[in-house]
């Protein structure tokens, strides 16, 4: 038998904001059209209702904080808690603004019985701050009328399940308003009497949404349900609680973003190469800072001192107002294999190093050698990024100085020639740039890389070290 | 006598001259002579202080041990060289390219920074650190992280007189015709030694003048 679960979460943006002095006022969420849609505990308790007016509200409570509603803000919390469930259960769909679908049915066998599964997800539950309301049903449309009527009733049972829905009012269906309108007019009340109906005499008085919700009700159409999936990507903005200026204080709220990143990437054994962080300030267009890590990394740590050697180095010239921090790709976790019996302490790799000297030194200050097929000393090397293994195909040519000089020098000392000349000629046609190289030693003992050009000036280019 | 001497020797009271151990492992220089006075070669980890002149041949004396160091797949890392490496150059002396790191930091203290997370690493066998004045305290610094990950900076820098740093190895390289003469400043586990020369004639003819009336008499003919 076909088994759903439905979880209501009555209040998802007052129960996120974290911080314990939000938790002790009375906290509502308004809409457009001045209407209580969510509130708090403690709201509730001075007497406020949902779909209340706001006039009302606040003459019954002085003291009440006010939310606008936010329906991003509210789908972004909704898909955080799938996210989080997803750990415990395979099927979850989204019904937003403020509902879950779970598929029970397969998941049953894993945990023995639906009070195992409880178990387990009732504890994920209680680990996330929201007020939550659930019932089980035979579909997903029927778990939902249950757990809006806040019954909390889970069970297996069909007979229960049933008797349940059928005494269940009509304005915790799905129904529009004119259909109900229509139903009570007739003295049908609940559920069960629409459901006695025969559906021919439905079909001539009713549109056919109706028969279609009930059909999904029964079971005997199919409700399709878009399960999620784990995301491949990362993305949270976190609201600074105050305006930030000092570079060494985004480590607090910055490390908590990492901790996120970094549960989520353990969860589905992944690493990221490059993260990127923006901070947003009131007056001006975000700061865009990206950091990467080579060798792929997830751990918190790691990256918070990655963050820090490139925060470091960042004057800021206006407050802070707010991070956000971005990951796109997600690559697998590699595992570092060290030696056995050489054991080398300080667990770096090169990658890691790499990095480490890139996000304090520059992108371009850490660079790699490589050697090309070219004649020309100028163009023989090419300095890379560092590590990477190059075409080892290219024989080196012999009796090269150790450092080049960047821009070839006047020759203004007397020098003895001990080798040369050697000929070389940028292209065949250009006759007139060859140059002939010597290799001399000064007074000073230093060995020289000279040439001459065809106008028979000469030049030091390199020093043999 | 004999127990007398035991009971000395045990509270390490008499230091006895065939009990010596070596003070660091030491890699050969691929340069006989320098090999003997040196009692094996360059220290595999910790501090070597070379006082030198630019271009007399300093870096073709390490490259033989540069290569044996990087040959246990460990980096190779110059820190603020004197101007662009040339990559014929060390591939023909048989260093590996792919793991070569040059970093070229704007400060002298993001030179050492770098050199000392280098040496930390554990991955870097060889750091070659030019011409960055180095404080006594800072000198410790790098030798304690270079023991940690079995690494060793060579220092190169002009000839200067001051405090001598607690290096394993201090020598003075000074220009001459066949190759450099090196006299040994400071030697942990041994003494400092006369100048002698070291002669590149064998391993690079090119970059040596050969002796002197052979020379002179090539001369004539030319």
């Amino acid at each position: 038998m076909a088994l759903y679960l439905y979880l209501q979460f009555p209040a998802l943006q007052p129960d996120s904001l974290g911080c314990t002095a939000a938790q002790q006022l009375p906290v509502a969420v308004v809409n457009e059209q001045h209407c209580i849609v969510q509130l708090n505990a403690v709201a509730e308790q001075r007497g406020i209702a949902l779909n209340m007016a706001l006039g009302t509200a606040a003459a019954l409570c002085p003291n009440l904080q006010l939310l606008p509603y936010q329906p991003q803000l509210q789908l972004n919390i909704l898909q955080s808690v799938a996210q989080q469930l997803y750990q415990i259960t395979a099927d979850i769909a989204l019904d937003p603004p403020d509902g879950l679908y779970i598929r029970l049915c397969n998941m049953l066998q894993l945990y023995q019985g639906l009070a195992g599964y409880w178990q387990a997800l009732s504890h994920e539950l209680q680990l996330l701050p929201y007020r939550y309301y659930y019932a089980s049903g035979a579909t997903p449309f029927a778990a939902k009328c249950l757990a809006r009527q806040q019954l909390n009733l889970l069970t297996g049972e069909p007979d229960t399940l049933d008797a349940a829905l059928r005494c269940s009012p009509l304005r915790f269906s799905e129904l529009d308003t004119d259909s109900q309108q229509q139903l009570q007019r007739l003295g049908i009340n609940t559920l069960g009497q629409v459901l006695a109906l025969s559906q021919a005499e439905l079909a001539r008085r009713f549109d056919s949404s109706l028969l279609s919700y009930l059909g999904r009700l029964r079971g005997s159409f199919y409700h399709a349900l878009h399960y999620i999936k784990p995301e491949h990507s990362f993305s949270r903005y976190v609201e600074l609680l105050y305006d930030i200026t000092d570079t060494a204080v985004f480590s607090m709220p910055l490390h908590s973003l990492l901790l996120q990143l970094e549960q989520q990437l353990q969860r589905i054994n992944a690493a990221c190469h490059q993260l990127q962080l923006s901070l947003l300030f009131r007056g001006m267009p975000a700061y865009q800072l990206s950091i990467g890590s080579a060798q792929g990394e997830y751990r918190a740590a790691n990256w918070l001192k990655l963050c820090q050697l490139q925060l470091d180095k960042l004057k800021l010239t206006e407050p802070v107002s707010g991070l956000q921090l971005e990951v796109t790709a997600f690559v697998p976790q590699q595992s570092q294999s060290n030696d056995l019996f050489q054991p080398v302490p300080g667990a770096v790799s090169a990658l890691q190093l790499v990095s480490l000297l890139q996000a304090r030194l520059g992108y371009h200050s850490v660079s790699g050698l490589r050697l090309q097929n070219q004649h020309l000393p100028e163009l023989a090397s090419q300095r890379p990024l560092p590590l990477l293994a190059g075409k080892a195909a290219v024989a080196a040519l012999a009796l090269r100085p150790a450092f080049l000089l960047a821009k070839p020098e006047r020759l203004t000392e007397a020098v003895e020639i001990n080798h040369g000349p050697e000929r070389l000629c940028p292209n065949g046609w250009e006759l007139e740039a060859q140059r002939d190289y010597f290799i001399g030693r000064n007074s000073k003992g230093q060995w020289l890389w000279l040439y001459r050009t065809a106008q028979q000036q000469w030049f030091v280019q390199g020093i043999f070290s | 006598m004999s127990a007398l001497l035991e009971q000395l020797a045990r509270r390490q009271l008499v230091w006895q001259g065939n009990s010596q151990h070596t003070a660091y492992r030491a890699v050969s220089s691929g340069y006989a002579e320098l090999d003997q006075q040196l009692a094996g070669g360059f220290p595999a980890t910790g501090l070597i202080d070379i006082q030198t002149g630019t271009g007399i041949g300093e870096l073709r004396l390490l490259l033989p041990y540069l290569q044996q160091q990087q040959s246990s797949g460990r980096l190779l890392v110059l820190i603020s060289p004197l101007a662009e490496p040339c990559a014929d150059m060390l591939c023909a002396a048989g260093i590996v390219l792919s793991q070569l790191v040059i970093i070229t930091p704007k400060t002298g203290k993001d030179a050492l920074w770098a050199a000392e997370q280098c040496l930390q690493s554990g991955c870097c066998a060889s750091v070659l650190l030019w011409q960055v004045p180095l404080k006594l305290a800072q000198a410790r610094r790098l030798q304690l992280a270079a023991e940690q990950g079995a690494a060793s900076l060579i220092l190169m820098r002009r000839p200067q007189q001051g405090l001598s740093l607690p290096v394993n190895l201090s020598i003075k390289l000074q220009p001459h015709r066949q190759g450099v003469l090196l006299s040994v400043q400071k030697r942990k586990g041994g003494w400092p030694a006369a100048p002698f020369l070291v002669d590149m004639q064998n391993r690079w003819p090119g970059l040596c003048f050969s002796t002197e009336p052979q020379w002179q008499a090539r001369r004539k003919a030319s």
